[in-house]
C-alpha cells in the first residue's frame, strides 16, 4: 500500500463531542473522494466516536498513530459521494 | 365508601399521607411518551392534580394530589386518552429501557422494542414479590439492568479476520475491557477480558472485526433498598425470541423457590447463584420441550 499524501490537517484536540465528529465530517466533505485528511484528536471520547462515525459515513481510516500526551493522529481517506 | 387499597395499588393509585389524597401512577412503554400523551398528562394534572407531575425512576409519571372522589372519573379519562397506568405491590413493574439501536450509536439490540414486548407479556402480572425488569442496548447499561430483578444487556462477540487487517490499532485503543493488544502489528484478543461491547467491530475501518455471537446477556437478582445488590449473570447471548421464554422460566423458578416477601435477590442468596442458574436453565429447556413457549417466542 503506497503512503497516502495528506491533503489537509484538522486539529480537534480542543473540541468536545459531537463537535469533534461534526468538524471532521465537514472537513472530509470538502475533499475530493480518495483524498486524505489528517486529524489530530484526544484519546477517550473523541477516539471512541470519530473513527466509527466517519466509517458509517463511508470514509476509511487508514492509519492511527499515538503522539503521546493523550493525543492521536488519524489518517482518513475521503469516501465516494 | 370502604376503600380497597390493594385494588387501588394494583391500578397505580397510590395513597398519599394526606387524607383522601392519591398519586396516579402512569407508565411509559419502553421509556417513550408521545407528544399527545404528554399533552393528555398535562391536562389531567391540571384537572385532577395540582398542575404538576413527578417523573419516576422507572420512566413513569405520577400525578399527585388526586382526590379519591375523582377516582372513577380519572380512570375513565386515562383509558379514553390511551394512557397506561403503572402498578404497585407484588406485581411485575414497569419494564424500563434505553433507546437501544433504534437511535443510539452504541446500541447492539432493539432494547426499547424488547421492553415493549416484555411490557405486553408481563406487566402487572401477580408475582410472589415485586419484580422489576430492565433492558439495555449495550454494556454501558444506561437502563441499569444489574439493579433490576431481571436485566437484559445487548452483547456481541467479535470475530477476527486476519487477512483484512491493516494494523491500524484502533481496536486496541477503543476496547473498554483492554482486551486487545497489538502484537507484531496485529490485534490479539484476550477473550477473558472481552466485555462484548463491540467497539472493535464498529471502529474497524476494514471490517477485520465482525460480529460473532450476539444477543442479550441476562442478569438476575439485582435490587437496591436497604441492602443493595447487583444481579448475577445467568445467561449469555440470549436470542431475541428466547427472552420471553427465559423470563417465564425465571418467574417459575422464583415462584417455586421463593419465600414470602422475598425479592429474587434474596432467593438467589439463599439457594446460591449456581443452583439458581442451574434451575433456571433446566426450566427454560423444559419450556422448549413442552413447546408451550413457541407462541410467545414467535409473537
Amino acid at each position: 500500500m503506497s503512503e497516502a499524501t495528506v491533503k489537509e490537517v484538522l486539529d480537534i484536540t480542543g473540541d468536545t463531542c459531537p463537535i469533534t465528529f461534526v468538524k471532521t465530517k465537514l472537513k472530509l466533505e470538502q475533499l475530493e473522494p480518495g483524498e486524505v485528511l489528517e486529524v489530530i484528536l484526544r484519546g477517550g471520547e473523541p477516539l471512541q466516536n470519530v473513527p466509527r462515525s466517519v466509517k458509517s459515513e463511508g470514509h476509511q481510516v487508514l492509519k492511527l498513530e499515538q503522539l503521546g500526551d493523550g493525543r492521536y493522529k488519524l489518517l482518513i481517506r475521503r469516501g465516494a459521494d | 365508601m370502604p376503600v380497597d387499597y390493594n385494588e387501588l395499588k394494583k391500578g397505580g393509585f397510590l395513597k398519599q399521607k394526606q387524607k383522601d389524597m392519591y398519586s396516579m401512577r402512569l407508565r411509559s412503554i419502553g421509556g417513550n411518551l408521545t407528544a399527545e400523551q404528554l399533552r393528555s398528562v398535562a391536562e389531567l394534572a391540571d384537572k385532577y392534580g395540582r398542575g404538576y407531575v413527578h417523573v419516576t425512576t422507572r420512566q413513569g409519571v405520577e400525578i399527585p394530589w388526586v382526590h379519591i372522589e375523582n377516582y372513577d372519573r380519572i380512570q375513565r379519562e386515562i383509558r379514553a386518552l390511551g394512557l397506561t397506568p403503572g402498578t404497585c405491590g407484588p406485581r411485575i413493574r414497569t419494564v424500563i429501557a434505553c433507546p437501544g439501536n433504534e437511535i443510539c450509536n452504541f446500541g447492539l439490540v432493539d432494547a426499547r422494542g424488547m421492553a415493549e414486548i416484555l411490557d405486553a407479556t408481563f406487566f402487572g402480572r401477580e408475582v410472589p414479590m415485586k419484580t422489576k425488569l430492565a433492558v439495555s442496548g449495550c454494556p454501558n447499561s444506561c437502563a441499569k439492568p444489574q439493579e433490576n430483578d431481571l436485566g437484559f444487556v445487548g452483547a456481541v462477540e467479535p470475530v477476527y479476520r486476519h487477512e483484512l487487517c491493516i494494523g491500524c490499532g484502533l481496536c486496541a485503543e477503543v476496547c473498554p475491557g483492554k482486551a486487545i493488544t497489538m502484537q507484531d502489528g496485529h490485534p490479539v484478543l484476550e477473550t477473558a477480558n472481552c466485555l462484548h461491547e463491540g467497539n472493535c467491530i464498529s471502529s474497524c475501518p476494514v471490517d477485520a472485526w465482525v460480529p460473532g455471537r450476539q444477543g442479550y446477556h441476562t442478569y438476575a437478582g439485582g435490587k437496591i433498598g436497604r441492602r443493595p445488590q447487583l444481579g448475577v449473570k445467568v445467561a449469555e447471548f440470549v436470542q431475541e425470541g428466547q427472552v420471553v421464554p427465559l423470563v417465564e422460566a425465571a418467574l417459575q423458578v422464583f415462584k417455586t423457590l421463593g419465600k414470602t416477601h422475598e425479592r429474587l435477590a434474596d432467593t438467589i442468596n439463599r439457594v446460591g447463584a449456581e443452583e439458581f442458574t442451574r434451575r433456571l436453565h433446566q426450566e427454560w429447556a423444559q419450556g422448549q420441550d413442552d413447546g408451550q413457549w413457541e407462541e410467545a417466542a414467535n409473537s
